[in-house]
């Protein structure tokens, strides 16, 4: 009999070592498809599963068995209607072949920079917010108040459902344990590009108005950091980024007033042990030196880009991942795709810290042949085993090197600290407050999530 | 001419507060609207070229675009009825499924700058709505087709044939981030440019 716990074990110590600078057994493999192309795999209609995740139970084991992967290759994460109907958003629309569509919504004018900077919670509250979901309206407030509860309940419902279908996989198949020490955020820029500014409008602010811009940026990092900040905090918790703008960017205008809060967010993170991972939309060429002051064993995961010159630059530091191109599993034979395997790997194993992964995500099952994607993993799991395990390599993460950095608290009306609440209730026991303090934080989660 | 050799300057810098003053300033100097419309459009061509060889980027290339516009606003009322410079108009869009349209935007531009008059379908647009849309505006010489995710590539392709096989005679130019020279030729596109500054090039070359 196979004994998954021992399969199970083995691959989480393979992204361990990767992430101890300990060259692993061999190189992991990280591939993971969503809710589109796995419902479209199984052939059950997306529109019906949106509503429904329970009904990916069969289609993500379906995947599993298919797909090699290290890393659970189903991800149920999804955009619930669940959430977004009640709450009328209009940034996140599910069409009628069942796709979450992502319309462009501007959530803040500029003229409002001055409100955000002086107060950054509230201006999301009472300015974006109601701009991306109708339901949250001021001339209705019974209203608002019902949407709002369902939209939050009809999340951790559909949350829980797609958490359920993951465990119950990943302890099947015997996928790398997965837990709560993961986080996901956007850079202090990239935030208020995405949500508030549009890509327009934040292209215009960097001319118009960019020490506005800068002020901004300091204005929403203590709420991004609690953003991202994972539940748990263990030895190997991080903060997943993906990177949106630099490369839409002039050098001059990311070095002043992109990736100064960004690497302080991430060095932030570091002295408290978390560590960072970012997705390099694009092509990061340019930016590869400034890659180098991420905190050690950053994971770097690229889209385009030269991985020899990446690994040279790079390798010893951190963690490489991507650039394996999707459209060559599309276009290309399975010889094709496999040769090009080996090449990766031959560039990037050497010397650990290379984790493999597509260049992105596959939307639609039509983006990438099943046979390719199934023999290039295949290939990897065999073809990239080290002849040097247990050996250690390059940097190695310590939070001891970094140091925490001062920013303004969230101070607002609409989130209320540990010592407001203590002085209000002082008849409350600390195990209490502490239990309330809970809630209020998963009360700012489930806003700050409206806004991702 | 000092004034207009300022206009271009403005264009270029993308000041859309001063570009104004200082258009109307040379109309007052006796300088013909045409030349300076001229100017303006000279200069986003090489603020096209710079952002195809990567020397600006797309916030560099907005404003240009803006204060061009502005500029614009001052030399419409002057220029009104004088058709007799325009290439054809061009109709423009982002196909169905398709919600992208900054790109689409700047090709406008270009496009514009390089001389048609242009109808803005804006984004999601159905295959046949391109069509219908030809059939109500005059003199329509070319229709312009963006899409930038994989997924709407088919949608491209529903487009571009829906199009020709309504009107075959009527020239088609595609783009976007997925679509390559390949790919535009084998759904039966006329042109293709991989950037906003060389799709006013490819626009003028594909009517002459
Ligand atoms: C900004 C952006 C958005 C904005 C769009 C805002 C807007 N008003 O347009 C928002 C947030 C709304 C958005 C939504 C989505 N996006 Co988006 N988006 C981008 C991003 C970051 C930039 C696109 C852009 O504007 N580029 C700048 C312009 C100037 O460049 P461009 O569009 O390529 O245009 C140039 C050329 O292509 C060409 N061109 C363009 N059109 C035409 C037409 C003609 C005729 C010609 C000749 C030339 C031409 O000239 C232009 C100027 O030089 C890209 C990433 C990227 N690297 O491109 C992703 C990207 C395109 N998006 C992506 C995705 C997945 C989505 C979503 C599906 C996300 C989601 N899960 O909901 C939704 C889809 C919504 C929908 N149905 O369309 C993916 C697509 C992947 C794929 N497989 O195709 C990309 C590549 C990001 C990524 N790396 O994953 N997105």
């Amino acid at each position: 009999m196979v004994d998954i716990k021992k399969i199970q074990a083995e691959r989480t110590k393979l992204f361990d070592d990767v992430n101890d600078s300990i060259i692993p057994k061999r190189v992991p493999v990280n591939i993971f498809l969503g809710i589109e192309p796995t419902a479209q795999y199984a052939g059950i209609d997306l529109a019906e599963a949106q509503w429904n995740p329970g009904m990916l139970e069969d289609a993500g084991d379906k995947i599993c068995q298919t797909v090699f992967s290290d890393s659970i290759p189903f991800m149920p994460y999804m955009r619930s209607p669940a959430l977004y109907t009640p709450l009328k958003a209009q940034s996140f629309v599910m069409g009628s072949n069942g796709f979450m569509q992502h319309p462009e919504v501007m959530g803040m004018e500029a003229d409002e920079y001055d409100y955000l900077i002086e107060k950054p919670y509230d201006c999301l509250i009472e300015k974006v917010i109601p701009r991306h979901y109708k339901a949250v309206n001021s001339q209705e407030p019974f209203n608002t108040m019902l949407s709002f509860a369902k939209g939050l309940l009809g999340k951790n419902d559909s949350l829980m459902a797609g958490a359920g279908i993951m465990m119950k996989l990943v302890a099947k198949y015997g996928y790398r344990q997965m837990g709560l020490n993961g986080g996901g955020a956007e850079a202090p820029f990239d935030f208020i590009a995405d949500q508030l500014r549009g890509f327009t409008g934040i292209s215009m602010d960097i001319r118009r108005c960019p020490e506005k811009l800068q002020d901004a940026c300091e204005a929403v990092y203590p709420i991004v950091k609690k953003m991202g900040t994972p539940l748990i905090v263990d030895d190997y918790s991080s903060v997943m980024y993906p990177l949106h703008m630099p490369t839409f960017m002039r050098e001059k205008d990311f070095a002043k007033y992109w990736w100064p809060s960004f690497l302080k967010l991430c060095e932030d993170h570091a002295s408290a042990g978390i560590r960072t991972s970012v997705f390099c939309e694009d092509n990061w060429m340019r930016y590869l030196d400034y890659l180098q002051d991420l905190p050690s064993n950053t994971q770097l995961t690229f889209e385009y880009g030269d991985p020899k010159i990446i690994k040279e630059k790079l390798g010893n530091k951190h963690i490489i991942s991507g650039l394996y191109p999707i459209s060559y599993l599309k276009n290309k034979s399975k010889q094709e795709c496999i040769d090009l395997a080996k090449e990766y790997i031959d560039i990037l194993a050497p010397g650990g810290k290379y984790i493999f992964a597509l260049d992105k995500v596959p939307l639609v099952l039509d983006d990438f042949n099943m046979e390719n994607l199934c023999a290039v993993t295949e290939t990897v799991r065999d073809y990239g085993v080290y002849s040097n395990p247990g050996e250690q390599v390059g940097t190695v993460f310590k939070k001891e090197d970094y140091q925490a950095q001062s920013c303004r608290s969230i101070d607002s009306k609409y989130y209320q600290s540990f010592e407001q609440r203590q002085l209000e209730n002082p008849k409350a026991s600390g195990t209490e407050l502490q239990k309330l303090q809970q809630l209020e934080e998963q009360l700012f989660a489930f806003v700050a999530n409206l806004l991702m | 001419m000092l004034k207009i050799q300022e206009v271009k300057t403005l264009v270029e810098t993308g000041k859309a507060k001063k570009i104004q003053a200082i258009v109307q300033e040379a109309l007052d100097a006796g300088c013909p609207a045409q030349e300076i419309l001229n100017a303006m459009i000279d200069s986003m061509g090489v603020v096209g070229d710079k952002f195809s060889a990567g020397e600006i980027f797309v916030p560099e290339m907005l404003i240009a675009a803006k204060s061009m516009a502005k500029g614009v606003e001052i030399l419409k009322p002057v220029m009104s009825g004088d058709t007799s410079s325009s290439l054809g108009t061009c109709i423009i869009g982002t196909v169905a499924g398709d919600l992208h349209d900054i790109g689409k935007n700047l090709v406008s531009m270009m496009i514009e700058s390089a001389g048609f008059d242009l109808v803005d379908l804006g984004v999601d647009v159905p295959a046949q709505r391109f069509v219908d849309a030809v059939n109500e505006n005059k003199n329509v010489v070319l229709v312009a087709c963006s899409g930038l995710l994989t997924t709407t590539m088919p949608a491209l392709k529903e487009a571009v044939q829906t199009i020709k096989a309504a009107l075959p005679e009527m020239k088609v130019i595609v783009g976007g981030a997925p679509v390559t020279p390949d790919y535009a030729a084998e759904i039966g596109a006329d042109g293709y440019a991989p950037d906003a500054g060389s799709a006013g090039v490819k626009a003028k070359e594909l009517v002459n």
